[in-house]
């Protein structure tokens, strides 16, 4: 295994982090508070051991898949233990495990939460636990590859350790290419939405950081209700935008060539938003049967239904209340998931799609032996590799799932709790039902579950096999000989 | 309208490559490399994903002559579209769809001799920027070396004016233990040391360099002077009388008929008997004779041991290097020049001691490099062609020089010239010349530049 080249790209993770904690700096400056001064250390030590590590370009700057799989995981991992320093050193959060939780948690863009009071953050460490969104809804490796050099088949097996989606396709040739328009088209919606925002009367602080939230499609919240107390035009223009965030980027960049047709047609946003208007349907008749009012029930409805589709989890209201069905509803949504290519999580809209129209085919060789048919997706017919990679895809996630549940049912809570926290932070949403409700927190799992659901965030952003290679020990097989040509 | 932006050329050409098979890996690596957007079209989808895997290119699978696959793969902000499939008709098809879909320069590979045969009419009618057979320049490079035997490898520049012949010094020659600098003093023609191999390590040398037995030496001089040089030196120098073609390929093909054309015995032997009968039509001077040429006692009757050169042309490379191994066992004094398609392990071929290769994938791609590096750069000069040396170490670039390039009229002593590199030869009005440091580059000059610095686009690069 090329260590050096793990050695490197960890390297440069770490001084991008350390560059971009230099914002909470400046808002820590603007806002006078003296928490800020703890991350100037961390900051610091952050670029120098990051630019020590990176000092050296190895000499064969070769990634495999493995090798690609390896460094993602890890380098979100030292990410997420670097990020919580700040937290844990000024003391706003006590318990060191509690950081690395809401840290993870920030960078995976779950948006699940152990403090019980989030207003009593000092405002540069909300800043700084909104922007783990922002740096982790596209990856911190995607921005990575527009500034290493590196042969071509390696920064593929970076982007695709990273990516989303069952299959990754570029936009252009190249991948630095494709990494600029992905940060360019990001970058250029926040922006949007913050001058939206600011539009509606939101001060610039709060504007940001929902901004960062609902980019990642993170959900850390600003204000202990979330955003309840929101003005409906706010509220409105942060469904609109996390819905965007959660439809694949590919439709923007179709649409920024002026393809009309080919984006429109994408078969995998049009079920998208097919899914947010059938759920948010049903939910708004079953609220306004038990007599609710129609504009606000429809405006809470689609705000619900869009946080949680986009696997967000901001809440505008307590759906814990809801009824069975409503909550039912919104259970469903969480392991639907995001379009492939956005910056959600969950399963995604174009694998469940790819698994219908499996069992499908498979229906209709009972019907007709020995028909052939393939899977299509976009009115292409699918590569059998994909089509494999989506079943075993499913069935690790169904395994980790179960054992998750299992493992931190040794807590004693109920079981909606313990289902509903680990479909939460498994598709990176955030809030779940009963005690992890909109309304409660994770404050109350004990350490081990803690460390569970923190492993749970990280396989569920990056799809399972980067992290799970890490405890596979064949990947490690062999990985620290030197080998006898490395040696002279 | 003006489709094609000026700053293109920093970024990269917008570059489309039909045909995932031998060649198109070759190339995609070579572009890639230098920088260039590339997309590749082929019809299997797993040809396609194993280049993509590999390199940092984008895929699109379908008929690369179909114009919705063209779309798809950006022909409208395409600068260069490469065709490169198994298929010529294809391969032309493509480029002429791909001419009028998009404005981009086309480049058609066409191998078979009906094509080929008019292959200035096609590139003219079907508005194509170049047509390049492989098998073809396979061909003349073999024949090349068939008429100096002694040489490794002979390469020409400047339309065939001057060529750049490489040799292996033997035990006990003149050359062994010399300076280059004494050896000056000694050719009166005009002649230059461009790069000498020895153990693994490739030199550019000065004139201080002593040379070895056992080093391989290349030097660059007009084509009439070399078996002049060589001669003095006291090499062999005369050409081939008869040659043995082993498979009746394509190459074989062009390369007997340049064979007769200058007044050699050719024999081919050939398995095919219908192939045969065409053979012997084509070519009613040749012997045709039918049978396995991988059978020894055929061989022996086919006159291997008086045979001159030997040249196995079958498809498979294995038998094409056990062939010339063979043949350099039984008949020691014969040149045998072996034809290598795909050559997956250089490093074990090059223990062998197979003489002469010659790669028509890498003529291919040398060609095509050429092309692309020139489309990449300025108006105010050009490549003419491009030779990879050495495993891609060194390259050997003919540019031409344009009007308004920076480097007129200055004597060459006063530019200041990057390291390791080497201006090897001027070409100007017909007249080959070793130039001095008095000399000047005028506009429309050919210059060669011997460096191993990979990947000049333009003249005006080789200033330090």
């Amino acid at each position: 295994m090329n260590l050096a080249m793990i050695r490197y790209v960890l390297g440069w993770a770490l001084a991008v982090e350390g560059a971009f904690m230099a914002l909470p700096c400046l808002a820590a400056l603007v806002y006078g508070e003296a928490a800020g001064w703890w991350f100037v250390p961390v900051a610091l030590g952050a670029l120098l051991v990051g630019g020590l590590m990176a000092w050296r370009k190895p000499a064969d700057t070769t990634i495999y898949v493995r090798e690609g799989c390896v460094a993602t995981a890890l380098s979100w991992i030292v990410l997420s233990l670097v990020g919580c320093l700040p937290f844990w050193l000024s003391g706003e959060i006590p318990f060191f495990l509690d950081a690395v939780f809401e840290t993870v948690s920030g960078f995976t863009t779950t948006g699940a939460s152990i403090l019980s009071d989030v207003e009593a953050l000092s405002r540069c460490m909300v800043f700084w636990r909104s922007f783990t969104h922002w740096l982790g809804g596209m990856g911190v490796l995607v921005f990575l590859l527009m500034v290493l050099q590196m042969p071509g088949g390696s920064r593929m097996n970076l982007m695709r350790a990273e990516s989303p989606g069952p299959s990754v396709g570029k936009l252009k040739p190249k991948v630095r290419q494709t990494a600029r328009i992905l940060y360019l088209i990001y970058l250029g919606l926040t922006v949007l939405e913050v001058i939206l925002l600011l539009a509606g009367g939101m001060p610039l602080f709060d504007a940001l950081c929902t901004s960062f939230g609902s980019a990642g499609t993170g959900g850390f919240g600003i204000y202990n209700d979330s955003m309840a107390s929101c003005s409906p035009y706010i509220q409105w223009v942060t469904t609109i935008f996390i819905l965007l965030f959660g439809t694949n980027f590919t439709f923007y960049y179709l649409l920024l060539l002026r393809r009309w047709k080919q984006a429109l047609g994408m078969e995998e946003v049009r079920l998208y938003f097919l899914i947010v208007l059938a759920s948010v349907a049903v939910i708004v008749l079953q609220l306004c049967a038990g007599g609710a009012a129609f504009g606000k029930t429809l405006r809470d409805a689609a705000f619900q239904v869009a946080s949680i589709i986009t696997t967000t989890g901001f809440a505008t209201v307590d759906f814990n209340q809801w009824p069975q069905t409503s909550r039912s509803v919104l259970v469903v949504l969480m392991f639907v998931g995001a379009c492939a290519g956005s910056t959600g999580g969950g399963i995604k809209v174009s694998r469940i799609s790819i698994l219908c129209k499996t069992m499908f085919k498979e229906l209709h060789s009972y019907v007709v032996p020995k028909s052939v048919r393939k899977v299509e997706l976009d009115g292409k017919p699918l590569n059998h590799e994909v089509v494999r990679g989506v079943n075993v895809f499913l069935v690790s996630y169904l395994l980790v799932f179960t054992l998750s549940v299992l493992l931190i049912s040794l807590d004693g809570t109920d079981m909606v709790t313990n289902f509903t926290a680990v479909a939460a932070t498994f598709n990176n949403i955030g809030p779940g039902l009963e005690l992890v409700g909109p309304t409660g927190n994770f404050g109350h799992f004990s350490p081990f579950a803690k460390a569970v659901l923190c492993f749970d965030m990280l396989a569920g952003r990056l799809e399972l096999f980067p992290v799970l290679l890490l405890f596979y020990p064949p990947t490690w097989k062999g990985a620290f000989h030197r080998t006898r040509r490395a040696a002279a | 309208m003006a489709r094609r932006k000026a700053g293109a050329a920093r970024d990269g050409l917008n570059i489309i490559l039909v045909g995932c098979g031998k060649v198109g890996v070759s190339l995609v690596e070579k572009l890639s490399q230098e920088g260039h957007n590339i997309t590749v079209v082929d019809r299997r989808a797993a040809a396609v994903s194993a280049v993509t895997d590999l390199y940092d290119v984008s895929g699109v699978v379908g008929n690369g002559a179909s114009y919705r696959v063209q779309q798809e793969a950006g022909i409208d902000e395409a600068d260069i579209l490469i065709s490169v499939t198994a298929s010529d008709e294809l391969n032309l098809l493509c480029c002429t769809v791909a001419k009028k879909a998009g404005n981009c320069a086309t480049i058609a590979r066409v191998r078979t001799p009906d094509y080929s045969e008019d292959a200035d009419y096609l590139k003219e009618k079907l508005g194509l920027a170049m047509v390049i057979n492989p098998e073809r320049e396979a061909a003349l490079a073999i024949a090349r070396l068939l008429c100096l035997p002694t040489a490794l490898s002979v390469t020409s520049f400047a339309g065939g004016h001057a060529e750049m012949v490489r040799i292996r010094i033997p035990q006990g020659s003149k050359l062994d233990g010399r300076c280059l600098r004494e050896l000056g003093k000694e050719l009166v023609g005009p002649v230059l040391v461009c790069a000498v191999e020895r153990s693994g390590q490739v030199y550019i040398p000065d004139g201080g360099f002593q040379l070895a037995s056992g080093d391989a030496l290349t030097f660059i001089c007009p084509s009439r002077d070399s078996k002049q040089f060589l001669g003095r030196m006291g090499f062999e120098t005369h050409q081939v009388h008869n040659a043995l073609l082993i498979g009746g390929s394509k190459a074989a093909y062009y390369l007997a008929r340049r064979l007769l054309a200058v007044g050699v015995q050719v024999r081919i032997i050939e398995a095919d008997m219908a192939r045969c009968e065409e053979l012997s039509c084509l070519l009613p001077k040749a012997i045709i004779l039918h049978g396995d040429g991988t059978d020894a006692d055929l061989l022996r009757e086919a006159g291997i041991l008086q045979a001159e050169a030997v040249v196995p042309l079958t498809g498979i490379d294995e038998e094409n290097i056990l062939l010339t191994l063979h043949a350099r066992a039984v008949a020691p004094g014969a040149k045998a020049v072996t034809k290598i398609n795909r050559i997956m392990y250089p490093e074990a071929v090059a223990q062998l001691d197979l003489g002469s290769v010659v790669c028509p994938k890498h003529l291919t791609t040398d060609a095509i490099l050429a092309f692309v590096r020139s489309r990449g750069a300025s108006k105010n000069s050009n490549i003419e062609a491009l030779m990879h040396m050495f495993d891609n170490r060194v390259e050997a670039i003919e540019f031409l020089a344009g009007e308004g390039s920076p480097l007129l009229d200055i004597p060459l002593r006063e530019l200041a010239l990057r390291d390791h590199l080497l201006i090897a030869c001027l070409f100007r009005n017909g007249r080959t010349l070793i130039p001095g440091g008095d000399d000047c580059i005028h506009a429309g000059d050919r210059i060669i530049v011997v460096t191993t610095h990979t990947g000049l686009r333009e003249l005006a690069e080789i200033l330090a």
